[in-house]
């Protein structure tokens, strides 16, 4: 990513690690005693069932839902608290701001000096250069999704969760987005939630999937070679036979 | 397909109207029916010309009772709301006291107001019980409208580092304005009837307002400008009415849901 020099930039992104997270909501308790690590730099997809706690899971680690015991760490030592973005289902886009504004907003709320160019930049990344100054009530559905994954850059954090993020696009859109998002999301530890086995082999490089009540993570799957992976790939093909029978022997339990 | 036609939306109501008028003169007139009872459209218009003076001050003065009770009440209730969103201790301390204030029949205080204000300052009386009227349906709007921002938003907030203060102003307030708009449009008519329900009950000390002046009509068997100081009202609810929907339109035209006209 071309950063402009005002941004500090990181060599190596920090890995996550996760030890005996507990969340409970009420007297139900969504998981208990998790424990698994990210590598630094790496893509990870979470699969699972809908409904199983992968989004609670995601917003623990984000800091917005606090667990009831656990720790979450960055792999190198220093706080992780101002280096994760998130990305949620939702776009989440104010709608009484132009699309320019709202991918520039993290750093007017900071009250830093909103950087147009960069912003107008990851637009055109995602094909949003002609509407950057339209209001999102005007974009359809995939276009404010990608509005959303343009804000979600320009945070410029060296942690992605994204929680499904692509879910509300049409296959074609998809799948060049995808491409687009494996290019750009490099040299960052990126979390991404999916339901689409497809998307999880194309992107990530390891795949966890969650099952069970209270939640629990099978072993992890990882996935060799450079991403993002030919969707016609064999292995890949293979691969995804294999984590769809993993994932309908989980929803059985 | 009928119902979107501007020049319909207009004309439809106004053929109606003009047509009540018309039957109502022509059946005043047919059953020659008492003055005192109905009169016609044509004598009210006549009552209206002969005392255009003194209605039109009176209309002043309820106008002017009815514009401070509903800004004090848009004030008051959006800033208590305020407060209310930022302490939950003064929300549960104070927000029954104003349901309190809300169910009490505003007709049982206005005795008790007027003797506390004094009745050389009944005007004053007529602002304290129109805004008593007319600020419960602003406070509620706003509280709701507050709390009802997106959380999803609020935790991108949060993520963002956005302060306090920015999450009221940016984040809370512009969730809330449809709210504490559709909270405008039910206290300004509020703020109108508290205007004229104190004045009957509290009588308007020397400036006589619209509501007076149908008392005193009522009294002298003038039923024909107690019509016309009757349509005075209804005008001016309607003003109100669509002085405030204009608002509504024009500060939400460009994001709302309700007002966005859709592309797909």
């Amino acid at each position: 990513m071309n950063a402009p020099p005002s941004i500090p930039s990181w060599s190596q992104p920090p890995g996550i690690r996760i030890e005996n997270l507990t969340l409970r909501f009420g007297d139900e308790t969504v998981f208990e005693n998790l424990s698994f690590e990210i590598e630094g730099g790496s893509f990870v997809a979470l699969l699972g069932p809908s409904g199983i706690g992968k989004t609670s899971l995601l917003k623990t680690i984000a800091g917005l839902t606090p667990p009831v015991a656990g720790c979450i760490s960055a792999s190198d030592g220093a706080p992780l608290a101002h280096r994760i973005a998130y990305m949620g289902q939702q776009d989440l886009l104010f709608p009484w701001l132009s699309v320019l504004n709202n991918v520039m907003l993290g750093s007017r709320l900071r009250g830093e000096k909103p950087d147009r160019a960069r912003a107008r930049a990851l637009l055109a990344e995602v094909g949003l250069a002609e509407r950057a100054d339209a209001l999102p009530a005007t974009l359809s559905g995939g276009m404010r999704q990608r509005a959303a994954l343009a804000r979600t850059l320009y945070e410029h954090r060296p942690v992605l969760l994204l929680d499904e993020p692509f879910s509300a696009l049409d296959a074609i859109t998809r799948a060049r987005l995808q491409e687009r998002a494996a290019e750009l999301l490099r040299n960052h530890t990126v979390l991404l939630i999916t339901h689409d086995p497809m998307e999880a082999c194309r992107l990530s490089h390891q795949l966890r999937v969650m099952t069970g009540y209270p939640a629990t993570l099978g072993e992890p799957i990882e996935v060799p070679g450079a991403t993002p992976r030919a969707p016609d790939d064999p292995a890949l093909l293979n691969l995804q036979a294999e984590l769809l029978k993993r994932l309908l022997a989980g929803s059985e339990t | 397909m009928i119902a979107r036609a501007p020049f319909l939306r207009v004309a439809v109501p106004l053929a109606v109207g003009v047509g009540v008028l018309i039957a109502w003169e022509g059946l005043v007139r047919f059953y020659q029916v008492p003055a005192f009872l109905l009169p016609a459209p044509t004598a009210i218009w006549q009552a209206f010309a002969a005392n255009a003076d003194n209605l039109m001050v009176s209309l002043w003065v309820t106008l002017k009772v009815t514009l401070a009770a509903f800004a004090l009440a848009v004030v008051g209730g959006v800033g208590l709301a305020v407060l209310f969103s930022q302490n939950r201790l003064i929300e549960m301390a104070l927000f029954p006291y104003a349901v309190v204030l809300q169910v009490t029949p505003v007709v049982a205080i206005a005795p008790l107001i007027l003797i506390w204000v004094g009745l050389d300052h009944a005007e004053r009386a007529l602002l304290i019980l129109a805004w008593i009227v007319a600020f419960f349906p602003m406070l509620s709007n706003t509280t709701l409208g507050l709390r009802s921002a997106d959380h999803n938003l609020r935790d991108l907030y949060k993520l963002y580092g956005a302060s306090r203060w920015q999450t009221l102003t940016e984040l809370q307030l512009p969730s809330a304005l449809p709210y504490i708009l559709a909270g405008m449009k039910i206290s300004g008519g509020l703020a109108l009837i508290g205007a004229v329900v104190a004045e009957f009950v509290a009588g308007s000390g020397t400036s006589t307002g619209l509501a007076w002046r149908i008392i005193e009509s009522a009294n002298r068997l003038q039923i024909a400008k107690m019509f016309a100081a009757l349509f005075l009202l209804s005008g001016l609810g309607i003003a109100i009415f669509f002085a405030l929907t204009l608002l509504e339109h024009l500060t939400l035209r460009h994001w709302h849901e309700s007002a966005v006209k859709r592309e797909n």
